[in-house]
């Protein structure tokens, strides 16, 4: 196995991206050179230089790796302290026309509970110049494609985690953008949304647009992209194809954490897999730790589909593991 | 033989930036706030000093008896004076989560991250709180004026009084330029309205209480200007062309007014971002 080391001057490329974006005709969706970010003495990003192609592309770090630094900057949110960043062949600060072709997506909750989720995104759509009947008309669209479109006229309060999840993609996507920007858009949600919302990145990529998401758990990563950016400590630590990396990860083992209406019922499914090496119980929720987090997903997706096991209604995935990893590859 | 597709379509054109979206920021917040039954009764209760005041030129109007009730300069002067404590109670029901809301919620990040500046962020909640603050000053005040000129039955009072179109424009202005920015700095600084409104009340009350005991022990009125609407009056009492009720230079009264209106600009312009930045 190829070990894979930083130092200050090179990055290690990573075997190229799948044939489908390695040859893409499309010119490159972002572009940065010398790219830094700082906080006073805290440095966000540092000294990045990278092209991200059209496609899907996944950025992968753990928590405080400078995944959303990067992707304020890639939004315009933030002035860059040093380099410079294009997005879709334009400069980003301070430039509002570029926002028309860009949809992002915060890691954070950002609305008020007391809208609705259709009030919500139709407010948000107006932003975009659109009148009051297109507005409506694009927001319901939205809701429809990440499913939201019963619970639309319902306070965003009275949403799960998941569903507010959802609703952030929603306004994300309602403009019909050329570039989303997801900030850990899975987390927090159900199998079953977790499953929806990768297919709908993956259609999204396959219209020919380009889709940035980030996310601390390489298999979510996988599961949409084969093409990664790893990020740690504000440094692009390598770029390219993901099964490499995926090997590494698979030495360690995968925590997950699920919220569930019978914890001990689900850990009596899952303990009969020989890849669970452990569970441990929380209030109202089971802390497992897998060899196998491919198949252990797939398992759990298809447990909530057939309620074998109660009602499922949260996993997620602390990063030890991949923090792991990273002070592997950077030792 | 191609068969066309008949299905919906979605927009395909270029969406231009047009510098438009405080708009849509303004117009949403404005009918908001419009739906709050109880703040349309404040409104409703702001307008009473203004059917007072018609009452009053139509009786002087018609009745020879009640030329006492003849509107002059001081009268529209007491009328803007009257409508300070419906400024302060409107500016603080409806300026203090104006940003702080946003904040709260973090939806500045999401408003940023749409085709619309800083800037028309703020013009937008300026523009939701100059809105109600001039429907209680400058729309009832002109409103009065109308109806005076219209009663007296000559050009007379037109003639004499001519200026009082712009100096209640001026002066109204003013009352909503300082207040709606000076609240909107002190929103931006908090993620709580009620804070913000506590902050803002103690600022106009605790400026207008230092100069009262200063006035106290000294029986001069020259530190005027440490008064928020101490400054306001000083300058009022000058567009209106009435005696200056302090002996504070207006200039210095002025000055003031502008360093303050600059302040909350800057604490406007650090403090309105998509990413807090901690430095």
């Amino acid at each position: 196995m190829t070990r894979l080391r930083e130092d200050a001057t090179a990055r290690h490329a990573l075997p190229p991206p799948a044939a489908d974006q390695a040859l893409s005709p499309l010119p490159p969706a972002v572009e940065t050179a010398t790219l830094s970010k700082w906080y006073g003495q805290v440095i966000g990003l540092n000294d990045v230089t990278v092209t991200v192609p059209a496609g899907v592309t996944g950025l992968l770090g753990p928590n405080g790796a400078g995944k959303s630094t990067f992707m304020k900057l890639m939004t315009g949110q933030l002035r860059p302290s040093k380099g410079s960043i294009t997005v879709l062949g334009q400069k980003v600060w301070g430039n509002p026309a570029v926002y028309f072709r860009i949809g992002f997506c915060p890691d954070q909750d950002a609305f008020y509970d007391r809208m609705t989720g259709l009030e919500w995104v139709t407010a948000l759509i107006r932003l975009n110049g659109y009148s009051d009947a297109e507005s409506l008309e694009a927001a319901r669209r939205a809701l429809a494609t990440v499913d939201l479109l019963e619970a639309a006229d319902r306070k965003i309060g009275s949403y799960s985690k998941g569903m507010r999840q959802r609703v952030k993609l929603a306004q994300a996507m309602v403009h019909d953008p050329d570039l989303l920007v997801l900030d850990e858009p899975l987390a927090g949600m159900d199998p079953l949304g977790r499953r929806k919302t990768i297919r709908l990145i993956k259609d999204w990529a396959r219209e020919g647009k380009t889709v940035i998401v980030s996310s601390h758990i390489l298999h979510e990563i996988e599961a949409m992209t084969s093409n990664i950016l790893l990020i740690n400590h504000g440094r692009i630590l390598a770029e390219g194809n993901v099964h490499q990396i995926r090997d590494l990860i698979d030495t360690h083992p995968h925590t997950v954490y699920i919220r569930a209406a019978d914890p001990r019922g689900l850990a009596r499914h899952l303990l009969s897999h020989d890849d669970v090496i452990s569970v441990k119980f929380e209030e109202g929720a089971l802390v497992v730790q897998t060899a196998a987090p491919d198949g252990f997903y797939s398992r759990l997706t298809e447990l909530a589909a057939s309620g074998e096991a109660g009602e499922i209604a949260e996993v997620t995935s602390p990063d030890d593991n991949l923090q792991a990893v990273f002070q592997y590859l950077v030792k | 033989m191609p068969i066309h597709d008949q299905s919906y379509r979605r927009y395909a054109g270029e969406r231009e930036y047009a510098g438009k979206a405080w708009l849509v920021i303004a117009r949403n917040g404005i009918a908001t706030i419009a739906r709050k039954r109880l703040f349309v009764g404040l409104l409703l209760l702001a307008w009473i000093p203004f059917i007072v005041g018609a009452v009053m030129i139509y009786l002087n109007a018609n009745f020879p008896q009640f030329t006492i009730l003849s509107m002059t300069a001081q009268r529209f002067r007491d009328f803007l004076n009257r409508q300070d404590f419906f400024v302060f109670v409107i500016t603080v029901w409806v300026g203090a989560g104006l940003i702080a809301n946003d904040k709260r919620a973090n939806a500045l990040q999401i408003y940023l991250s749409k085709p619309l500046t800083r800037t028309e962020y703020i013009a937008g909640k300026l523009v939701i709180l100059a809105t109600f603050l001039l429907m209680v000053t400058w729309v009832p005040a002109i409103l009065l004026l109308l109806l005076q000129v219209a009663f007296s039955g000559s050009f007379t009072f037109l003639r004499q009084n001519l200026y009082l179109f712009p100096a209640v424009t001026v002066f109204a202005s003013l009352q909503v330029l300082v207040s709606t920015f000076t609240m909107l700095a002190l929103s931006s600084m908090s993620k709580s309205s009620r804070y913000v409104a506590i902050l803002y009340a103690g600022a106009y009350f605790f400026s207008h209480a230092v100069f009262g005991v200063i006035y106290a022990v000294t029986g001069s009125t020259r530190l005027s200007w440490l008064s928020l609407p101490g400054n306001l009056n000083e300058v009022g009492d000058i567009v209106f062309r009435v005696q200056p009720r302090y002996s504070t230079s207006p200039a210095i009264s002025v000055l003031t007014l502008a360093v303050l209106v600059g302040v909350s600009i800057w604490v406007l312009e650090r403090r309105v971002r998509g990413v807090e930045v901690v430095s």
